[in-house]
């Protein structure tokens, strides 16, 4: 039982990460019916920023470690988001009314190209992230042991997530990026401007997904230049059980999924935990394709 | 005509090709060996992706299989190489329509991740040697030379005309496909399945098919790469490697024989040639393939549609 708890606390924590990164996908999706692969890429560019401003900063002392963090995530969420509206001008835009693979190409080239940049501007290795950053304030119930990054990565996500949604859902604008996400053209004839709602698109998820990753990067206090991948594979894996271009579904695919692959790790096996999620997904994708929130889709006639 | 004008040029650079040990030096010889094989796996993911019109991006899988079998057939129980190629064959063509049957009703997108998910899936049975035959990460070694009739060719000039006639037989069946009927039926999905399926065309049984004729050809070529190499690793299955494959069809144009043929220059020859490049690889290549994109969304040789 008290193993249960502990793998449903750090699942909570790897979950709400996951629930970040997965709302870029989802949100590209929505709108635009393309999977980004350079998404996953972007969120590891966030942690890389936040380590560089996290070194730099707590190596010339003086600065209190709360400023060193809030100056690199703000850092990483800038960076991050304007590289999204360059990819999103450079590599996708241009590619609006080509075949859709052609786009999928696109962004398999753009997320080569950011791994391989991370990769020169850092380094091929495995960076750390220095010690005392994060409080290392541990609180103990019974057995099951929660940190405090744990609480902070969780509280942060779902204030963010939170957020997000009533964003979405409440302002006028929120409601053009729905509006858009159902039908482009009937939108633009709204006299929404569906452009400017896909560059907000690309300023929103990369944002989010900055977070995400340097949330990666605290709490495992590690980064590497290809994790981008795996975690942005995992995030989207996320996406598509909550229903891929649902917003609210990503954030609940985020949950279950980090649930999910830490109870398989720690019952079943960590070196097949990848596997197991695999199989999750294609199971889901057989019974259910769309999702848990997904879209209802009827065949055209 | 053109199509035939194409198929004559094609067949005398073949022919051209096949004169190139006497003149290149070793480096090029192996080079033009790994093109050809490449080369195959290359037109057995179009003939998923390309013609039948499914996201296929786990295609490596289907080439790993082949590989695999070879090297456990070879290594363990001692089987001469050209014998294993046809249980590569038919090995990969089951894997491939397995892997198929539950998923090709998916659509589009949720195919292409499905497919990505066995590609990973895949990768872990390697890594895990599952059953103790793969070897685990370091993969198998010392797989033998292939010999007809007694006569060993295990030298870089027999391999190379090796891969060359079975690039050749591949493109003879890709020229077949493309005037068949299954050609056309498969065109017809990917344009349309829903009239398709109105006019009496099984779905779901031609996808498998496709699916198996794919996996098939890359099985084959997948017991060349491992007698080229001598030795099979993980590495060579992975994710990256069916994106590369899935890269050389839309960057060349979709079932269009040049235009994979030229994909599988462009995305493998050149990069070995620029090996001095190194660090720099990837970073050169995705741009490269975002530019040809942006400047060529529909391919560098896109098919050209014959009126019929």
């Amino acid at each position: 039982m008290d193993i249960f708890l502990q793998q449903l606390v750090n699942g909570l924590t790897v979950g709400s990460i996951y629930a970040l990164i997965a709302l870029g996908y989802t949100m590209v999706y929505g709108i635009l019916r393309l999977i980004n692969f350079a998404h996953g890429d972007l969120a590891i560019l966030g942690a890389f920023i936040g380590l560089t401003v996290i070194t730099g900063l707590a190596g010339s002392g003086g600065a209190p470690a709360n400023w060193i963090v809030i100056v690199a995530f703000v850092l990483a969420i800038l960076v991050v988001a304007i590289a999204g509206v360059l990819l999103e001008f450079t590599a996708y835009r241009p590619l609006r009314d080509a075949h859709r693979l052609s786009a999928v190409v696109s962004a398999l080239g753009a997320s080569m190209f950011i791994q391989n940049g991370i990769m020169l501007i850092w380094s091929p290795q495995t960076l750390t992230f220095p010690e005392g950053i994060m409080p290392a304030t541990t609180y103990n119930f019974g057995t099951v042991i929660i940190s405090a990054t744990q609480i902070f990565i969780v509280s942060v996500s779902f204030v963010l997530m939170l957020a997000l949604y009533l964003y979405v859902n409440k302002t006028r604008f929120g409601t053009a990026i729905r509006a858009a996400a159902i039908d482009q053209d009937a939108a633009r004839l709204m006299g929404i401007n569906v452009n400017k709602v896909i560059v907000s698109v690309f300023i929103l998820g990369p944002a989010l997904g900055a977070i995400g990753g340097l949330f990666i990067g605290v709490y495992y206090r590690q980064a590497v230049f290809d994790m981008g991948w795996i975690y942005g594979l995992n995030a989207f894996i996320a996406a598509i059980i909550g229903g891929i271009g649902n917003i609210p579904g990503a954030m609940i695919g985020g949950l279950l999924l980090g649930l999910f692959s830490s109870l398989a790790s720690g019952y079943i096996s960590s070196t097949w935990q990848q596997a197991i999620v695999f199989g999750l997904l294609i199971l889901i994708l057989l019974v259910r394709p769309t999702g848990i929130l997904g879209e209802r889709v009827a065949n055209k006639v | 005509m053109k199509l035939s004008v194409n198929r004559n040029i094609g067949a005398v650079l073949w022919i051209a090709g096949l004169l190139v040990p006497l003149v290149a030096s070793n480096s090029w010889i192996s080079i033009l060996s790994m093109f050809a094989i490449y080369a195959v796996v290359a037109l057995s993911t179009d003939v998923v992706l390309g013609r039948a019109g499914m996201y296929d991006m786990g295609h490596a899988v289907y080439f790993g299989v082949g590989a695999y079998v070879t090297a456990i057939l070879n290594v363990q129980y001692g089987v001469p190489i050209l014998w294993t190629m046809p249980i590569a064959v038919v090995v990969a063509a089951l894997v491939g329509m397995i892997l198929a049957a539950p998923v090709v009703k998916l659509r589009g997108d949720y195919l292409l991740v499905a497919t990505i998910g066995f590609n990973e899936i895949f990768r872990m049975i390697l890594i895990n040697d599952v059953g103790g035959v793969t070897g685990g990460p370091d993969g198998i070694f010392g797989i033998g030379v292939p010999s007809v009739f007694g006569y060993s060719i295990g030298s870089q000039e027999g391999l190379f005309i090796l891969n060359w006639l079975l690039l050749g037989i591949a493109l003879v069946l890709m020229n077949n496909l493309e005037k068949s009927r299954l050609g056309r039926v498969f065109r017809y999905l990917k344009e349309d399945e829903l009239a398709a399926t109105t006019l009496g065309v099984n779905a779901r049984y031609y996808k498998i098919l496709a699916f198996a004729l794919g996996a098939g050809m890359a099985g084959a070529a997948g017991t060349l790469f491992a007698t080229q190499l001598a030795t099979v690793s993980p590495s060579a299955f992975v994710f990256m490697e069916s994106v590369t494959l899935f890269a050389i069809v839309i960057v060349g144009g979709q079932a269009s024989i040049p235009g994979v043929l030229l994909g599988t220059v462009l995305m493998f020859v050149v990069p070995q040639v620029f090996r001095e490049l190194a660090e720099y690889r990837y970073l050169v290549f995705g741009l490269a393939m975002i530019v040809v994109m942006v400047l060529r969304p529909q391919g560098i040789w896109p098919r050209r549609n014959r009126p019929e």
